[in-house]
């Protein structure tokens, strides 16, 4: 390898064997690799920018439009009168007065599907955009995946089991409570409150952070809800729970009563 | 149920195969996926923010109106940044400037991004040698800049910037180079001057 293959080398993916041997022998590049190299990792040092919420916002703005747009070219006829013999568009003309009763008939029964279709597409993105967004590295990207799950059904159990994945598993306090909260529309779904119930009951024997301990304890009490009070007593008895939280137990099971 | 997280952690490319089919709500999830790349990228460009974020509904606006185009068998990335330098190129002839901006006016917004982005640690310990550093990206001319850009900020592999940039993989690495070499050079000028 020569001097100028190495350096073109130096900057690639992965490692390569004839420039770590070439590197071995030429001291001029050992130290161009040094230099260059630092400089190249402290690129990463540089503060990532990030874009202000108006970008999502307009985005989903135009991508509903859009859709909007496409839905309505789908449903426009594409029969055009003018291209029929002139006999064809005297008969049509003859029957505007049926057509425009059947017509409107027609149209009811053509667009409700479709807005029926639109509206379930973008219930669909909905959920989407909220899965995406707690799935993100940044606290604050999950922050407003949790914000987007009061947007979907409440009978939609793919956000809600997202929701209690946030509430057991995230690292970060903040989006823990907040999906807490956001656990509440779903306990009044016929179609979920079992599972959203016994997801709260399950979250707090696995929660050490006070804080979301006693978010925890007001809702199974708001709830009333009495496959909790085992946990509840545990919490009362355990000398190194926070006192606070050992208080707030006590409170929830005399609200039970 | 299933499909929703299949969709979540699907492919770039058979995602915008998808919204090239028609199931355009698909393409939320490529956003959530890239529009902060491409917010950086146009950033590191133009230094212009509300510029940046305008140019980001612009390509996205762009990939539903060609979104027929897309082949499935090319790199989304390197078909999303082709769209992102037209739409960059596009916005610069509008304004009626052959650049994107001038260098002053980017050394100058980039030194306003600097003083507001790190914490004040940060600041203390290296932001000197960031705010060099930024100025020396910024005194970059916009070609070595770009390649920098994608290489490095980006992390787009060698063969997507060459079809982005139509070159050959080659001539990639040998333009990478000589834009980190330039940049170094740059950055050792502006700091020979803050000593001098």
């Amino acid at each position: 390898m020569t001097c100028e293959q190495a350096r073109l080398q130096m900057l690639s993916e992965g490692e390569s064997q004839d420039l770590t041997a070439h590197l071995a022998s030429c001291e001029t590049c050992r130290s161009e690799l040094s230099r260059i190299g630092a400089l190249w990792q402290s690129l990463d040092l540089l503060p990532l920018e990030e874009p202000s919420g108006k970008v999502r916002e307009r985005f989903y703005e135009m991508l509903g439009a859009y859709r909007q747009g496409l839905a309505a070219a789908e449903a426009r006829p594409v029969r055009r009168w003018w291209t029929m013999p002139v006999w064809q568009a005297a008969a049509a003309a003859g029957l505007v007065a049926v057509g425009l009763g059947i017509g409107y008939g027609v149209r009811d029964d053509r667009s409700r599907p479709e807005l029926v279709q639109l509206r379930e597409e973008v219930a669909s993105m909905r959920q989407l955009v909220a899965l995406s967004l707690l799935q993100q590295q940044s606290a604050n990207d999950r922050l407003r995946g949790v914000s987007w799950s009061y947007q979907v059904e409440p009978s939609d159990e793919e956000v809600l089991n997202a929701l209690v994945t946030t509430v057991n598993h995230d690292p970060n306090v903040n989006v823990r409570l907040a999906a807490v909260d956001a656990l509440r529309p779903f306990t009044g779904s016929p179609a979920t409150h079992l599972i959203a119930r016994n997801a709260v009951v399950q979250a707090l024997p696995r929660q050490t952070t006070p804080i979301v301990q006693v978010a925890l304890i007001d809702f199974l009490a708001e709830l009333k809800e009495r496959n909790a009070a085992p946990e509840l007593r545990r919490l009362v008895s355990d000398p190194d729970i926070d006192s606070g939280v050992r208080k707030r137990a006590e409170w929830a099971l005399e609200r039970m009563q | 149920m299933e499909t929703v997280n299949t969709l979540v952690n699907a492919k770039d490319n058979t995602l915008m195969a998808e919204v090239s089919a028609g199931q355009v709500a698909r393409l939320a999830v490529l956003f959530e996926r890239y529009h902060r790349p491409l917010f950086r990228y146009f950033v590191s460009m133009n230094g212009d923010r509300e510029q940046a974020e305008d140019l980001v509904q612009e390509v996205f606006f762009r990939m539903l109106r060609y979104r027929t185009s897309y082949d499935p068998a090319q790199s989304f990335t390197a078909w999303m940044y082709q769209i992102a330098r037209n739409a960059g190129v596009d916005q610069a002839r509008k304004r009626g400037s052959a650049q994107v901006v001038d260098i002053d006016t980017y050394v100058d917004r980039r030194a306003e991004l600097v003083s507001s982005s790190p914490g004040p640690e940060e600041s203390a310990s290296r932001g000197q040698d960031l705010t060099l550093l930024r100025r020396a990206i910024g005194q970059l001319p916009e070609d070595k800049r770009e390649i920098l850009v994608l290489s490095r900020f980006q992390g787009m592999k060698h063969e997507d910037i060459a079809e982005v940039l139509g070159c050959e993989v080659g001539t990639v690495k040998v333009r990478v180079y000589r834009a980190i070499r330039a940049l170094e050079q740059i950055y050792f000028a502006l700091e020979k001057e803050k000593v001098s």
